[in-house]
């Protein structure tokens, strides 16, 4: 027995009032908990879903670029040392850099202009499995070509060739099946014809090689330029550019969720820090009587201070406890009604976080109710007794 | 003397008529047992909270052991309290939540360090010698108001103050009960225990060794 024999005493002897406070207590630890868990794990899934949607780092050739006009016409812009990317090469240096795990997909692209049946077409090389996950958005009449000598026509360049799924036609004189049409999608994409990399590389002379390199990589664990200036470092003579506009736009999606569950969160946090304010605040108010006893047997203010303190503190603290596991059990549940990915597992860590976080929350709340109790006169809390 | 109070005086605010005690003198020496008497308002209950250290007066001087305690700081007044002084009200007072032997260690759970094995075999004989062996395990709530009274001495007892005050302790109880209260306090000086008792009942007063009476905040007279 000693002084925190007193608040544990009372607890228990008004269990009622103790568990409803404990009960709004938990109630919010869960709230953020689960708010938290199933914001990580939509931003982490929301993330990966956006990836799907684009490239959002662009990897090109350095190249140095003049313009020539001689007597009033121009010759246009000429490019001077540009040599092609080496696909596998480039793989490798992306492999090497730290934030390797924030890129997702690296998609080489090698550009060619061909001839469809004799007809000029641009045509672009491509490894299909890497564009498949790069545009998720894609949707074929048909299918995805599978085989070597199979290719995906865009939408416009169908119609103006008068190409459909499952027609052979010649590519630079090599037969070749049109496996699927390319729907609309109002990008460059609609006026092409996507072939294999290594197809591609055989017709234009430059096997193995590509023109540029689009990156999907994962911003919301860094920021975007650190993985551009590692690439830049790894890859020397290259110019590693971010899409800051799609950067931007994927990460505005994933910090509104962010910013919306620690809005909600502090919210439910000012709430419960009330309650348990006003509880002790009531609590004081009702043991006037017990403080001034307290007082007069020689308990100091700061003693008085901390029966009240240790009493929220240890409420917060099995609400921590409580709330993390209920926030939990409620995330998983959510998550799967939300069928939005994204998985949430234990923690000690965590639950220790979330502890030792709602027993702070709860002895800072009851700091001023406290601080009342111990400024309680014994001379003027005896005047009652 | 153990305590030694000159000119005493405390007011409950600017006017005149606010003056509570104008200048009491009062003395108790060791194992003495002393009664305070008077009219209700005469400032009996004022004077005793100012004898314990619970209320600071406004003018004057008061010596515990020879220590002008009037002017202690508050962390040294709450030593003294827990220390010097045993304090039993008319109401018993009891913490509700704590056992019997409980409230008697109250005292002696202030800090973090736990009640000793010695302190808590202390507070038994306690309990005993006010006549509540084997009672210690019982809750305020089940016991009667003069059982409750005699834990409120037994926790004096136990943390071997010099000075037992008493405001009114038989007040809520009945005759018999109040008497058997009365025999307890009239005991406790052989043991060198002081008490000092405030009471408007004149019966209970005769018991106490000296009686002093307050009328108007002044000293009326001492028998």
């Amino acid at each position: 027995m000693n002084l925190l024999t007193i608040p544990l005493r009372n607890v228990r002897r008004k269990w009622l009032k103790s568990a409803l406070l404990l009960g709004v207590f938990a109630l919010a630890a869960t709230s953020i908990t689960a708010l938290s868990l199933v914001s990580r794990a939509v931003g982490a899934g929301m993330e990966e879903k956006l990836t799907a949607f684009g490239a959002n780092i662009l990897i090109v050739p350095r190249s140095e670029t003049l313009s020539v006009s001689y007597g009033g016409f121009s010759l246009g812009d000429l490019d001077f040392g540009t040599e092609m990317l080496v696909a596998d090469e480039v793989d490798k240096a992306i492999d090497s850099i730290e934030l390797r795990k924030n890129i997702s997909v690296v998609a080489p692209k090698l550009i060619h202009a061909g001839r469809v049946e004799g007809a000029p077409a641009g045509v672009i090389g491509v490894r299909w499995e890497r564009e498949k996950a790069l545009k998720g958005y894609w949707a074929v009449d048909g299918s995805y070509p599978e085989k070597r000598n199979e290719v995906l026509a865009g939408s416009k360049l169908a119609d103006r060739l008068g190409l459909r799924p499952g027609d052979s036609t010649t590519l630079d004189g090599r037969p070749v099946t049109i496996s699927g049409v390319l729907m609309p999608t109002g990008s460059d994409d609609d006026s092409v014809l996507f072939a294999g990399l290594s197809l591609v590389g055989e017709m234009a002379g430059t096997p193995g090689r590509a023109t540029f390199m689009e990156v999907a990589a994962l911003c919301s664990g860094c920021p975007i330029e650190d993985i551009v200036g590692q690439l830049a470092k790894a890859l020397p003579g290259t110019e590693v550019t971010a899409m800051q506009q799609v950067v931007k736009q994927r990460m505005y999606s994933i910090r509104f969720v962010e910013r919306l569950a620690f809005g909600v969160s502090s919210v439910i946090l000012l709430i419960a820090c009330a309650s348990v304010g006003l509880s002790m605040l009531s609590s004081v108010n009702e043991r006037v009587r017990e403080i001034g006893l307290l007082r007069s047997l020689g308990f100091s203010r700061q003693g008085v201070f901390t029966v009240f303190c240790f009493e929220a503190l240890l409420i917060g603290l099995t609400a921590g406890l409580a709330g993390y596991l209920l926030g939990l059990g409620a995330s998983s549940k959510i998550l799967s009604l939300l069928d939005m990915g994204g998985t949430t597992s234990f923690s000690a860590a965590e639950l220790s976080l979330s502890a030792l976080s709602a027993a702070l929350v709860a002895a800072l709340s009851s700091v001023p109710p406290a601080l009342k109790a111990a400024s309680v006169e014994p001379s003027k809390a005896l005047v009652s007794l | 003397m153990l305590i030694e109070a000159r000119n005493i005086e405390k007011r409950f605010g600017p006017e005149p008529e606010d003056s509570v005690l104008n200048g009491v003198d009062l003395a108790v020496d060791c194992g003495e047992f002393v009664a305070i008497t008077g009219r209700s308002g005469s400032g009996k209950s004022t004077l005793l909270n100012i004898l314990s250290g619970i209320m600071r007066p406004d003018g004057g001087s008061l010596h515990f052991e020879g220590r002008d305690i009037t002017e202690l700081g508050s962390r040294e007044l709450d030593c003294l309290r827990a220390t010097g002084f045993a304090m039993i009200f008319q109401a018993h007072h009891l913490l509700p939540y704590l056992t019997a032997e409980e409230n008697v260690l109250l005292p002696a759970m202030r800090g973090l360090r736990p009640v000793s094995r010695e302190q808590t075999e202390a507070a038994r004989e306690c309990l005993a010698r006010v006549g509540l062996d084997g009672k210690g395990h019982r809750l305020p709530g089940e016991l009667s108001g003069g059982e409750c009274q005699r834990v409120a001495i037994a926790r004096g007892l136990a943390k071997k103050a010099a000075v037992l005050f008493a405001d009114e302790p038989t007040g809520s109880l009945d005759r018999k009960t109040g008497d058997g209260i009365m025999d307890l306090l009239g005991s406790l000086p052989e043991t060198g225990l002081s008490v000092v008792m405030v009471t408007h009942e004149a019966d209970y007063a005769c018991r106490a060794q000296r009686t002093v009476e307050l009328a108007g905040g002044r000293l009326a007279g001492i028998s």
